[in-house]
């Protein structure tokens, strides 16, 4: 993708995004950008739109109002291109014990679009598969089937699914979702080290303030379908603002 | 015993793997992506066209692959856009497409016409014919071009749809190819199996394959092997005990996913032997 890498990553203008059959915006009036590199939380009770947030950066979901520009690239034109470059962790869901898929083939399946139409997978996708599994901690279970995994390795396949991608930018929603506390520490640092090491921005998702890393740059607070508020990680966890819409999402 | 001339004989055992090759190929995709409501109506919409096209004298294979591209054509969108649940496309387009059948098939004039519905309602081995072996050939290279060609984005989208697409995908055509593939496996299938029953040969035998495998590979060689030999021992059964070819092939079928289930390795408790 020709970019220039001094675009930010995300520049999202004015955005509202209404789900068909339904008259209100899922969100509304989101001014957000994200430069490069960058490591972002997005909080906010559950229902705030944090999941049609990221959905529509990666063009899942068209927006109905505003621009928005990935790496630069408008989104509502390129979006399918722009998702061969946008890893996306989705929130953690039942998977069938008895699914046929192999831990390895569900890591590979997200370099579909990296590899393309009409060509075969070489043993340097493989390669790039075997080396996320191990950034991950998953190398032992690449032959396990992926329906008999934990919800906290599964969770792991998924992370390591979306880098098998080689992406620029990262969507994680909910990514500590069924994970224990010594668990999403783990996870919490791993993220923190691919996003160091491997230059690769994140967007992250969650609903839980305490699940914020603390190496990200920044935290953005949402409730009921725009950003309310955004800041510093300590800043934010320390506001009595921010407190009272969890207390309010909780009721 | 049916003692069948041995030219007829070859076609229609050619006809009876080739339709098992199909449909238990097909039936990978309809049975991991839960689309065995709109597959099941294909099938009865693909009976109706062939009733139609007895009604209108003209072959009741073009009837059925119109009838049922064309639900395909309709019921894909449904599917996609308005998300109607399994249930309400089962109830209202099962009932409509049975409806029409009938509505063709009372509209048939003559004893003769009404046998050849009736064959194609619960199948038969001497309605085979040398055009219909040779689409079923053309579809089963087809098939296996589609599944070598595009593999891995095929496990992509039978995986998690909306990751695929995250991915890069876009899975709305394969989608649309899939639900194509399975019309006109039914279509193809419809004069041999019945229309009645053809669907039972997309779910039975790779429901059987998926009891023994996690490797979606396996499966992929699996499903059609155990396919044709249905078909093919589902044939012989119609020959030695006179039953309805259709009928025969889904017994023999059923049976085998019910055996299936019992010695299932992937139910075993305490560890399992499925690879």
């Amino acid at each position: 993708m020709s970019a220039n890498t001094s675009d930010p990553a995300v520049v999202l203008r004015n955005i509202a995004a209404v789900y068909e059959g339904e008259r209100v915006p899922a969100i509304y009036d989101i001014n957000f950008t994200v430069k490069q590199g960058e490591l972002v939380s997005i909080i906010g009770p559950n229902g705030a739109g944090k999941t049609t947030l990221l959905e529509t950066i990666n063009g899942l979901l068209a927006y109905t109002a505003g621009q928005g520009y990935v790496f630069g690239k408008d989104i509502a034109v390129h979006s399918r291109m722009l998702r061969k470059h946008i890893g996306y962790v989705i929130q953690n869901f039942d998977i069938d014990a008895l699914a046929p898929f192999l831990a390895r083939d569900v890591v590979m399946s997200g370099r579909v679009g990296a590899i393309g139409p009409l060509r075969f997978p070489r043993p340097s996708d493989w390669h790039v598969v075997r080396d996320k599994m191990e950034l991950v901690g998953m190398s032992s279970f690449s032959s396990r089937p992926a329906g008999k995994l934990s919800g906290g390795e599964f969770q792991k396949l998924l992370l390591a699914r979306a880098l098998a991608q080689e992406p620029r930018l990262l969507l994680l929603d909910e990514p500590f979702s069924h994970l224990d506390i010594s668990a999403r520490r783990q996870m919490s640092e791993l993220l923190s080290r691919v996003n160091r090491t491997q230059e690769v921005t994140m967007v992250m998702v969650s609903h839980d303030l305490q699940s914020v890393p603390a190496a990200c740059s920044r935290v953005v607070v949402m409730d009921r379908g725009r950003i309310i508020m955004q800041g510093a990680r300590e800043e934010m966890i320390s506001s009595a603002a921010v407190a009272s819409i969890f207390r309010e999402g909780d009721t | 015993m049916i003692a069948l001339p041995s030219p007829l004989l070859i076609t229609s055992m050619a006809a009876a793997l080739l339709a098992g090759f199909v449909c238990s190929t097909v039936g990978i995709f309809v049975v991991r992506m839960n689309l065995s409501s709109i597959g099941y109506c294909m099938s009865h919409a693909a009976f109706a066209g062939a009733a139609f096209g007895i009604m209108a004298a003209i072959d009741p294979l073009v009837g059925a692959v119109i009838f049922s591209l064309g639900t395909a054509l309709l019921i894909g969108p449904l599917g996609e856009k308005a998300k109607l649940e399994s249930n309400v496309i089962i109830g209202f387009l099962f009932s409509v497409t049975i409806a029409l059948a009938f509505i063709f098939l009372s509209m048939i004039p003559g004893q003769a016409a009404s046998g050849t519905a009736l064959r194609i309602l619960w199948g038969s081995i001497f309605a085979v014919t040398h055009q219909m072996v040779l689409l079923l050939l053309l579809l089963a290279a087809a098939l296996l071009a589609f599944v070598i060609l595009f593999y891995k984005e095929i496990v992509a989208v039978l995986f998690h749809r909306k990751l695929a697409e995250a991915a890069g995908v876009n899975t709305t055509v394969f989608y649309f190819a899939i639900l194509f593939f399975t019309a006109a496996a039914v279509s193809l299938s419809l004069r041999l199996v019945g229309g009645l029953l053809v669907f039972a040969l997309i779910v039975n035998p790779t429901s059987t394959a998926y009891q023994f495998f996690y490797d979606f590979k396996k499966i992929v060689v699996a499903s059609p092997l155990v396919g044709m030999a249905s078909c093919l021992a589902g044939f012989f059964l119609s020959l030695l005990t006179d039953f309805p070819v259709g009928a025969s092939i889904v017994i023999v079928s059923a049976g085998g996913f019910a055996a299936s289930i019992a010695v299932s390795p992937k139910r075993r408790r305490g560890g399992s032997a499925a690879s």
